[in-house]
């Protein structure tokens, strides 16, 4: 409560200051930076918001250089920075023409660690520009359906255990189109509080009502099931034409796994849709990487609609829908971005079909199966690590999306900046785009990390935490034992 | 919603990409020069259209708040100037008056939200929670005026002048929060 308390404050002090400061720019005390406008037209109505961009200018901007950082070298577990400084508190920012090298990458959604320079996906995706050019200047329907898409889909389908599927360009263009194709006017869409944008867009374009039950939350999402189907549509009672569940596999602001199996069974019991939306599940849960459905050891029958993406743990672009062989057929038809949206170029399909056979271990080799099992190994290590250490984590235990609490609005930028100086690339997120005190850092483990890369990590953290003090948790884990359990090993937490 | 930043050398004609350095005519130069979007997007990655209502409920901001007044309160008791009923007099006016402006006068959110400019011309009093109206949050803020307002009375001991003040300065605060006046302008006052 006392972090809450002195969270606020926080940020009452940077409000506070915000408006001084802008005081002081309109009063011409202190130069303005924004775009403002000129004399003339100061009596037109006006072009800019002023107080929609208070937040941008006074808060956002101080800590501006710990996003957006420019890189020059593929995302791997290492990446490589140009370096930047700025001498007027960010606004504008110059390279001093320096490369920070190596720097531990705990940002990027590698979860296999595909997204690397050299190996077989790089040369077979080379051979394919070669062969096929970079792009198809067209649409799936017209004249964009390659032979290399048909083989995609064949292969994305057997992976994952439906009868059919389809790939899309975008990843969030595979939600925004395919739910309006979906659903209708008429319809239910129940959807997760803390669900991605592109479901939420994908949800309004289709012009259905929208419910929201609490993230995870099976009661609410229950009973608001029960409450469609007793009392029908708003106004007239009629009974809905079709209630469909949205729910991610893992959520990647929290981390946290969606309960698949008691989903499954309420979808059942109230005879519902549901929509898996698999964009970091996938390739990243289950003993053979095939997502969420097989981490709970459930059937891909079950779910209506899998959709998912081929950005994270593929390394590659685009996103794919699958399911039954009538609704794929169906998507192939009606669904918006197969009449009017360029399909995926043939490069980032082959990356896709050499990573996807790598990981069912179809080429030959064990590298998939090591890679996956790298991945549960540095999630498990690491984040038992980081609680001993005594940091609030949020999220299951075996997600690969580790977002550490920091709370306060300075805290946001020092630990960005901590970890740069030390050579480790974070994401820190702060509100809005969390609830106003649950600002965090979030690091995406990769199968690409070793474990001295995770152990220099570890280490860093661990001394920008003191220094910060952000380890804020109450519950202290005993260390792991390096001996084997016996009958003088106590409890594990100590409360 | 985007901010454009523009690129302005003061003083100097605004160079247009388009027609090389011609200066184009009128307002058209605004649009159509050298810039560059700052967009803050932040990873934005959830159904909540509009954080600010669910700020006052969230967990230790009531607390946060009965501090901060205490804190306000206790400032102005330790000016030797003031003696006890002014230093509750003025609590109660200066908490009113900074009530009115932040949750009253103030319109709009200060960051960009997804909802297209719903909120732009409602106060932050109407914003939180949707317009949904006695939800617990709405119910903390309308009677914490009204406690200070008894404490205010307690402490003055009743004087006159001083129940004018604080009356009135009450008055400013309790009746923007009636659910009747619910986007209401009186005489166009803080219309856009």
């Amino acid at each position: 409560m006392l972090v809450a308390v002195l969270t606020y404050v926080g940020y009452g002090v940077l409000t506070l200051f915000g408006y001084l400061r802008d005081f002081m720019r309109q009063w011409k005390i202190e130069k303005c930076q924004n775009a403002t406008e000129r004399e003339e037209q100061k009596d037109f109505v006006p072009l800019y918001q002023d107080f929609e961009n208070f937040y941008n200018r006074n808060l956002y901007m101080r800590i501006r250089d710990s996003w957006n950082r420019p890189i020059c070298s593929v995302p791997g577990a290492k990446v490589d920075m140009m370096e930047r400084v700025s001498h007027d508190y960010n606004w504008t920012f110059t390279y001093t023409g320096r490369v920070i090298k190596d720097i531990i990458n705990m940002g990027s959604y590698n979860y296999l660690g595909f997204a690397q320079k050299a190996g077989t996906c790089q040369e077979a995706a080379a051979k394919v520009l070669s062969q096929y050019g970079a792009g198809v200047c067209s649409t799936r329907q017209e004249m964009g359906n390659l032979d290399k898409h048909e083989e995609l889909e064949k292969l994305v389908a057997r992976f994952l255990g439906v009868e059919s599927a389809m790939a899309y360009g975008m990843g969030f263009a595979t939600n925004s189109m395919n739910i309006p194709a979906l659903v209708g006017k008429g319809c239910l869409i129940l959807s997760d509080e803390l669900n991605h944008a592109s479901l939420v867009l994908g949800a309004r374009l289709s012009g259905a009502t929208i419910r929201i039950f609490k993230h995870n939350n099976m009661q609410s999402l229950e009973k608001l099931l029960k409450d469609a189907i007793v009392h029908g549509q708003p106004r007239t009672r009629r009974p809905w034409k079709k209630i469909l569940i949205l729910v991610e596999g893992i959520y990647s602001m929290e981390g946290s796994i969606v309960r698949l199996p008691e989903v499954i069974a309420l979808k059942k019991k109230y005879k519902s849709y549901l929509y898996l939306d698999e964009a970091h599940s996938i390739g990243a849960l289950g003993p053979t990487g095939r997502g969420v459905v097989e981490y709970f050891g459930l059937s891909p029958e079950d779910v209506d609609v899998m959709m998912g993406t081929f950005t994270k743990s593929f390394g590659a672009a685009g996103g794919y829908i699958g399911g039954k062989k009538e609704l794929i057929d169906y998507l192939r038809t009606y669904s918006h971005s197969a009449v009017y949206a360029t399909s995926l170029s043939p490069p980032v399909v082959e990356q896709i079909i050499t990573s996807m056979k790598c990981i069912m271990g179809e080429d030959g080799t064990n590298v998939g199966k090591a890679r996956v099992q790298q991945l549960a190994e540095n999630t498990r290590y690491f984040r038992r690590r980081l609680k001993e250490m005594g940091f609030i984590i949020y999220g299951n235990e075996d997600s690969p999306v580790v977002p550490l609490m920091l709370y306060m609005p300075a805290k946001i930028g020092a630990f960005g900046r901590e970890m740069l100086k030390r050579n480790i690339g974070v994401v820190v997120v702060g509100f809005p785009a969390t609830p106003i005190i649950e600002s965090r850092a979030r690091f995406c483990l990769s199968a690409a990390h070793t474990k001295e890369m995770l152990d220099t990590a570890l280490k860093e953290i661990n001394e920008v935490g003191d220094l910060l003090q952000l380890k804020y948790s109450r519950h202290r884990l005993v260390p792991l034992l390096d001996r084997p359990f016996d009958e003088t090993t106590y409890e594990e937490t100590e409360d | 919603m985007y901010v454009w930043v523009l690129a302005h050398r003061p003083g100097k004609s605004l160079y247009s990409p388009i027609s090389g350095s011609v200066v184009l005519p009128a307002r058209f130069e605004m649009l159509c020069n050298l810039f560059y979007r700052i967009k803050m997007n932040v990873g934005v990655a959830h159904s909540e259209v509009n954080p600010n209502t669910r700020v006052m409920n969230s967990r230790g901001m009531w607390l946060t708040y009965a501090l901060g007044v205490g804190m306000l309160h206790i400032v102005l008791l330790s000016i030797p100037f003031f003696s006890v009923p002014v230093a509750w007099t003025l609590t109660n006016v200066i908490h009113n008056l900074g009530m009115y402006v932040f949750l009253h006068a103030v319109k709009g959110t200060p960051f960009e939200t997804p909802d297209q400019g719903k909120a732009r011309l409602l106060t932050h009093w109407e914003q939180l929670d949707y317009g949904v109206q006695f939800t617990s949050s709405r119910k903390f803020f309308t009677i914490s005026p009204i406690i200070l307002y008894f404490l205010a009375s307690f402490y003055t001991k009743y004087d006159p002048t001083h129940f004018i003040l604080n009356t009135t300065s009450l008055l400013t605060v309790l009746i923007p929060k009636l659910p009747q006046l619910h986007g209401v302008r009186i005489f166009g006052i803080n219309k856009y």
